[in-house]
């Protein structure tokens, strides 16, 4: 009986420490896994910038033990509004969201975002790597962090450098214009040789015979973003949102040439350009049916995509088109859309929420954004300093620097958006009267003064003192940034 | 003292409450849901259409008086939308009730397949608003849509961009509304014109009726109740559109095929002016409700 007892004292002992071991192996297991089991809902524009998701959840559950459980995606323009409805709704529908800065101000300022400074003190977003322009007017509102960065969208010129460089076409732009043909500096520039490359089915392009017309450019002219290319063209002119006591100053003389501009080139576009959003215009140029395009900075590595271009090798990208002013260019480059993630209010797990949003904009970032699968463009200093990861992509070194130095130079001409509160509102009225004149319903002079009609009404029923005052105040911060002159 | 005389008088009372008050309580649970599920929410939004109320600033609702519906009169983009409303209303009804009756008078005849075709017919009314604008926009593509691939093939132009054009942008969704809703006009004719006694037909041609006048004088009067209902769906069906514009155009290009209810629901959940937006929705609810009255008082006219 001793004996027995004994050794039932020994085995029970062995499996205790053998489970002790392995339970204390679970458990230092699971200490590395802060959110072991925790889901989490993420939101945002559906389509190919949500693929990050999609491609790095098993990772993010190895690491940190969070379940990507749902990822919900809704049409390109209709983000400001499903947010917003949730928000007002407080749903708690969302851990994660992906938005565009315009409307950080809006958001942050109504309590709808939660502040992320200390969980940037916790889980280090590394935002001294973040390009300026991004980190000041993108992620921040009030002195508080809202969000990190997730693309980083300017808009850039295109052309089709093989056409550019053709004899023939040089010998006959320069017969025609008096001048060497180049990617343009100015938007007359821009007009001319867009009126040059159009073409008709059945004439020569660099020695070939169309089979189909050619336009020499293209505009995003659908409803939702076409304000960003008036507001290359009205920033080149000088152009601001309102003066210092709020009064709207679209419908300037700058305001209305911009928009005259903008229209004559739509002579020179695809018929159907009215129709054209980002998908299309991207499309128009892969397929090569137009010499030049501005837009987003994804399209250069699209257009080295064999699967979706036929212009591999014959892009070309370069300063948005600018003003002359005396001997200088005024270039204003647009920064519309251009993505962050934030975390609501009603988050059901932020802090978990957090980590994914640091994990995406940090750990994944250089690759998601040199990836022809997304539509994420650089934001990072660290991006700009790493040709190598997309010299695969566009086809050299050489001409991954030649991009990322452009979208730099363009970043450094950025055209603040209009961030305050209502600004989905400011920049609909404004795109929808915009839209209005280029569909020729009416003229761009009536079209902007009754556009700044409703940007009264706006201010107005928004409550004018406290909207001139954030406007006053993100204007000095455009200044301190110089970008604002 | 008669107890025995007192206890049937009562018994009598309480006959009489019960006859009055039960059928009272029977009814209540259904009068509170109707309250709470139909006239609540009515309500509600008639009583924001007086307010200010903008969830854009999160600032509490102010009363407004008739501010809204001032704004809403001196509003061109909501005059805007309501002549494209109206003229998808008066055509697309119009072209529905015309094409419905002539395919279902076609219908109304003995033929081979007859069952197949009509069942055929019923394809475009089961198709999801949001397939059915896929489709369209497909068809109506500038580049690779059918549409122009056939205008070019048989050599009659270039094409159009149909929905990108502001003269032809607010027909295509018209015409997309037609193909899709006149077979649902030809059902119910078709059930209307199959109603009526052919006894009556055979009294026409023994009087010697000709195929117009027998059409004209006996079929049309005695389809009349018919066409009214049918016109009234298509009229409140209509007068309510929403997802061919929203997925055709967006009420482009500029304004120019904005509908009321696209507008109502851009400063609903664009512009967040929920005071405006119910405004827009009393006006829409208003002209709707005149219309079907009209239309009602006409068939009841037709009856007499």
């Amino acid at each position: 009986m001793v004996k027995m007892s004994r050794r039932l004292v020994l085995v029970t002992a062995m499996m205790l420490a053998i489970s002790l071991v392995i339970g204390g192996g679970i458990v230092t297991g699971q200490s590395r896994k802060p959110f072991e089991g925790v889901k989490i809902v993420a939101f945002g524009d559906a389509g190919h910038n949500l693929k990050p998701f999609e491609w790095y959840k098993d990772k993010i559950k190895e690491e940190s033990g969070i379940i990507i459980d749902q990822v919900v995606g809704v049409p390109f323009t209709s983000v400001y509004e499903k947010l917003k409805t949730e928000f007002v709704a407080q749903t708690g529908a969302y851990d994660l969201v992906i938005f565009y800065p315009a409307y950080l101000g809006e958001f942050a300022g109504l309590g709808y975002l939660m502040p992320l400074d200390d969980y940037a003190k916790k889980y280090d977003p590394k935002l001294d790597d973040v390009s300026t322009g991004v980190r000041e007017l993108n992620i921040r509102y009030g002195g508080k962090l809202y969000a990190l960065p997730y693309d980083g969208d300017v808009l850039n010129l295109y052309y089709r450098k093989d056409l550019f460089s053709n004899e023939v076409e040089k010998a006959n732009f320069k017969k025609q214009f008096g001048r060497e043909l180049k990617a343009p500096d100015t938007w007359d520039e821009f007009l001319d040789i867009a009126k040059f490359f159009t073409r008709k089915k059945g004439e020569k392009l660099a020695g070939e015979t169309l089979k189909e017309d050619f336009y020499g450019s293209a505009e995003l002219a659908a409803r939702g973003f076409s304000y960003a290319w008036w507001l290359a063209r009205f920033g080149s002119l000088g152009g601001v949102y309102f003066d210092e006591d709020m009064k709207p100053l679209i419908n300037s003389d700058k305001g209305v040439k911009a928009l005259e501009l903008f229209k004559a080139s739509l002579k020179y576009s695809p018929p159907d350009v009215m129709a054209y959003g980002y998908e299309e215009l991207k499309n128009a140029y892969l397929e090569g049916k137009v010499a030049m395009v501005v837009q987003w900075s994804d399209i250069q590595k699209k257009a080295q995509d064999p699967r979706i271009s036929k212009i591999v090798n014959r892009s070309g990208i370069a300063a948005i088109p600018g003003t002359k002013a005396g001997d200088k260019i005024v270039r204003s480059a647009p920064m519309p859309v251009g993505r962050v993630l934030a975390v609501p209010k009603t988050a059901k797990h932020p802090e978990a929420a957090y980590w994914v949003a640091r994990y995406l904009s940090v750990e994944t970032s250089l690759h998601d954004v040199s990836s022809s699968e997304t539509g994420l463009d650089p934001y990072r200093k660290s991006h700009f300093t790493s040709p190598k990861a997309f010299a695969g992509l566009l086809g050299s070194e050489e001409a991954a620097k030649e991009y990322l130095e452009t979208v730099g130079v363009n970043l450094e001409n950025a055209y603040p958006e209009i961030n305050i509160p209502g600004a989905g509102n400011y920049q609909d009225v404004l795109d929808l009267y915009i839209n209005r004149a280029l569909s020729g319903e009416m003229t761009p002079k009536a079209a902007l003064d009754a556009a700044a009609k409703e940007w009264e009404q706006i201010t107005k029923k928004l409550g004018a003192a406290k909207q001139k005052e954030i406007y006053l105040k993100a204007v000095e911060t455009w200044k301190s940034l110089g970008i604002w002159k | 003292m008669n107890p025995g005389g007192i206890a049937p008088a009562r018994a009598r009372d309480l006959s009489l409450w019960t006859d009055k008050k039960l059928p009272v309580l029977f009814i209540a649970p259904v009068v509170g849901i109707l309250l709470a599920l139909a006239i609540g929410p009515l309500l509600f939004i008639f009583i924001t259409s007086f307010t200010s109320w903008e969830l854009v600033s999160m600032a509490p609702p102010q009363f407004a008086w008739f501010g809204n519906y001032a704004n809403i009169l001196a509003d061109g983009r909501f005059w805007n939308a309501m002549k494209n409303t109206l003229i998808l209303l008066v055509g697309g009804v119009g072209l529905q009730l015309v094409l419905g009756l002539a395919t279902a008078l076609l219908l109304n005849r003995e033929f081979r397949l007859k069952k197949l075709v009509t069942s055929l017919f019923l394809i475009p009314i089961t198709i999801a608003p949001v397939v059915v604008g896929f489709q369209w926009r497909v068809i109506y593509h500038e580049s690779f849509g059918p549409l122009n691939y056939i205008i070019r093939a048989l050599h009659l132009g270039n094409g159009f961009a149909w929905l990108a054009d502001t003269r032809t942008a607010l027909f295509s969704i018209l015409a997309a509304e037609v193909w899709q809703w006149t077979p649902f006009v030809t059902v119910v004719l078709l059930a209307g014109l199959q109603s009526i006694s052919p006894r009556v037909y055979e009294a026409a041609n023994v009087d010697g009726a000709t195929p117009w006048q027998v059409f004209r004088r006996v079929t049309l009067p005695l389809l009349k109740p018919t066409v009214i209902i049918v016109a009234l769906f298509r009229v409140m069906d209509v007068f309510k559109i929403f997802d061919l514009v929203f997925l055709l155009t967006g009420g482009g290009p500029g304004s120019a095929s904005e509908s009321v209810s696209l507008y109502t629901y851009i400063n609903g959940f664009r512009y967040f002016s929920m005071g405006y937006a119910t405004a827009l929705a009393v006006i829409q609810l208003v002209i709707v409700t005149v219309i079907c009255m009209r239309l009602v008082k006409m068939m009841r006219v037709g009856r007499a």
